[in-house]
């Protein structure tokens, strides 16, 4: 237990570490923003609370927002990415379900299911993130264009730290 | 008691989201000026439609009056018109008061935080309300336009960065004086685009633009930028793209400018508005 929240609290500073100080940084033609400090989300064991993971989303989002100046922005769409995780976790099940007590990891479940669940969770997360940001529907497909590039960049970056944490 | 607490215990996820959710757009539309701007706009907008509407009706219905009015105001004007007609000579008369000759006031500061790239801009300047800084006064770096101030704290004011999706500016072309709207589109930091130029115009690459003036806010003839690439866009207007004259990448020693005529200006404009 007391282990488990070591090794959480850890990636979840390492994570927020990256996010702040090397991809807030990014400038790439003001199209792409990749965010991978989701991918703590996405990390969290199968079984956790429903709860937990929302108080754990909210808190996640309120920090990086406390980073970038922009309150309530990150925490909206982090709420609602921790809501429809169980969601997202129903929908691209294995056949045979999920291990009792393991972790959404690529190393168990495979490249390809960790693919689908990266997606949909990026894809929600980025959507609801960059409609708010921008807050009004006059320039709907040139956002929608933002979220598409930015979902490819932090699809790529999570896969890549996923890779490497199998690669340990 | 039992069904309430049933219900809670089924929908605890959705009450918990629904909470967290809340808390976080309370402080997305309280704490983000652009964010509270649009809903209360949004909400006014609406409300003055339905005004709008109500009002349209109840003038079509006092048309009859007021016609009769405007006549007997037609009678009346006719008559002093010819009264005047002999006294015009003296109807006239200047004044010349030095006193108030001066209209913009300078102050210079130092951008301490900038962004560009986002849709939205902004940028810090280590000035505010003590040094005289108010709301609404124009950012200036090295004579060619960068901001407008929205926001003052006692030492720090906070400026819309002309790299700003809400950002218009009232712009003509120097050599030939037509004036267009002049915005940001969201992609490049060192071009803005200038349209509602008629394309009878005769526009050449380089053509320098400055200010109208017409805003209150920025004085006429400040530096905007040149003209490098136009095309007719549309039916009757071009689309002329221009490369800005402020490095918005370097920015750092600015100039404010405060019209102090501005009220006064503003007022007299919303008396025919």
């Amino acid at each position: 237990m007391i282990n488990s929240i070591l090794r959480f609290g850890l990636i979840f500073i390492l994570l927020l570490l990256l996010q702040v100080l090397l991809f807030n940084n990014i400038q790439f033609s003001g199209y792409v923003n990749p965010y991978v400090y989701i991918m703590f989300i996405l990390l969290l064991p199968i079984e956790i609370p429903s709860w937990l993971l929302l108080l754990l989303s909210f808190a996640t989002g309120l920090i990086v927002d406390f980073f970038s100046g922009s309150p309530g922005m990150h925490t909206s769409a982090t709420v609602l990415t921790g809501f429809v995780r169980p969601y997202v976790l129903r929908i691209v099940a294995p056949r045979d379900g999920y291990e009792s007590g393991s972790d959404p990891s690529m190393m168990i479940y495979g490249f390809r299911w960790f693919f689908a669940y990266t997606l949909f969770i990026v894809l929600v997360h980025h959507t609801t993130l960059f409609y708010l940001e921008v807050f009004r529907l006059a320039d709907f497909f040139r956002t929608m264009l933002r979220v598409l590039l930015s979902t490819l960049f932090s699809m790529t970056f999570i896969l890549l730290i996923e890779f490497y944490r199998r690669g340990k | 008691m039992r069904n309430l607490l049933n219900f809670l215990a089924r929908y605890n996820n959705l009450i918990i989201f629904l909470f967290l959710e809340g808390i976080a757009f309370y402080l997305l539309s309280t704490r983000n000026n652009y964010h509270n701007s649009r809903l209360v706009n949004g909400v006014r907008g609406m409300t003055r439609g339905i005004e709008k509407r109500i009002n349209n009706t109840k003038s079509y219905l006092s048309l009859h009056e007021i016609n009769e009015n405007l006549a007997a105001e037609n009678i009346a004007l006719k008559n002093s018109i010819a009264k005047l007609v002999r006294r015009e000579s003296s109807l006239f008369f200047s004044v010349d008061d030095s006193l108030h000759k001066q209209q913009y006031l300078h102050s210079s500061a130092e951008v301490i935080e900038n962004s560009i790239n986002r849709q939205k801009n902004f940028f810090t300047i280590n000035k505010g309300e003590s040094q005289g800084l108010k709301v609404d006064m124009a950012v200036i770096s090295a004579n060619s336009v960068a901001g407008v101030i929205v926001g003052c704290s006692k030492n720090y004011s906070v400026a819309m960065s002309l790299l700003n999706l809400d950002f218009k500016l009232s712009a003509r072309i120097k050599s030939n004086g037509y004036f267009g709207s002049l915005s940001w589109d969201g992609r490049d930091y060192r071009y803005a685009i200038l349209s509602e130029i008629p394309q009878h115009v005769l526009v050449n690459v380089g053509d320098t633009i400055e200010t109208t003036g017409y805003s209150a806010i920025f004085p006429e003839g400040e530096f905007v930028g040149t003209v490098s690439d136009y095309e007719k866009f549309g039916g009757d207007f071009y689309k002329i793209t221009i490369l800005l004259a402020t490095d918005f990448k370097k920015l750092h020693f600015v100039d404010v400018i405060g019209n102090m005529k501005k009220t006064e200006q503003l007022q007299l404009e919303k008396l025919f508005k």
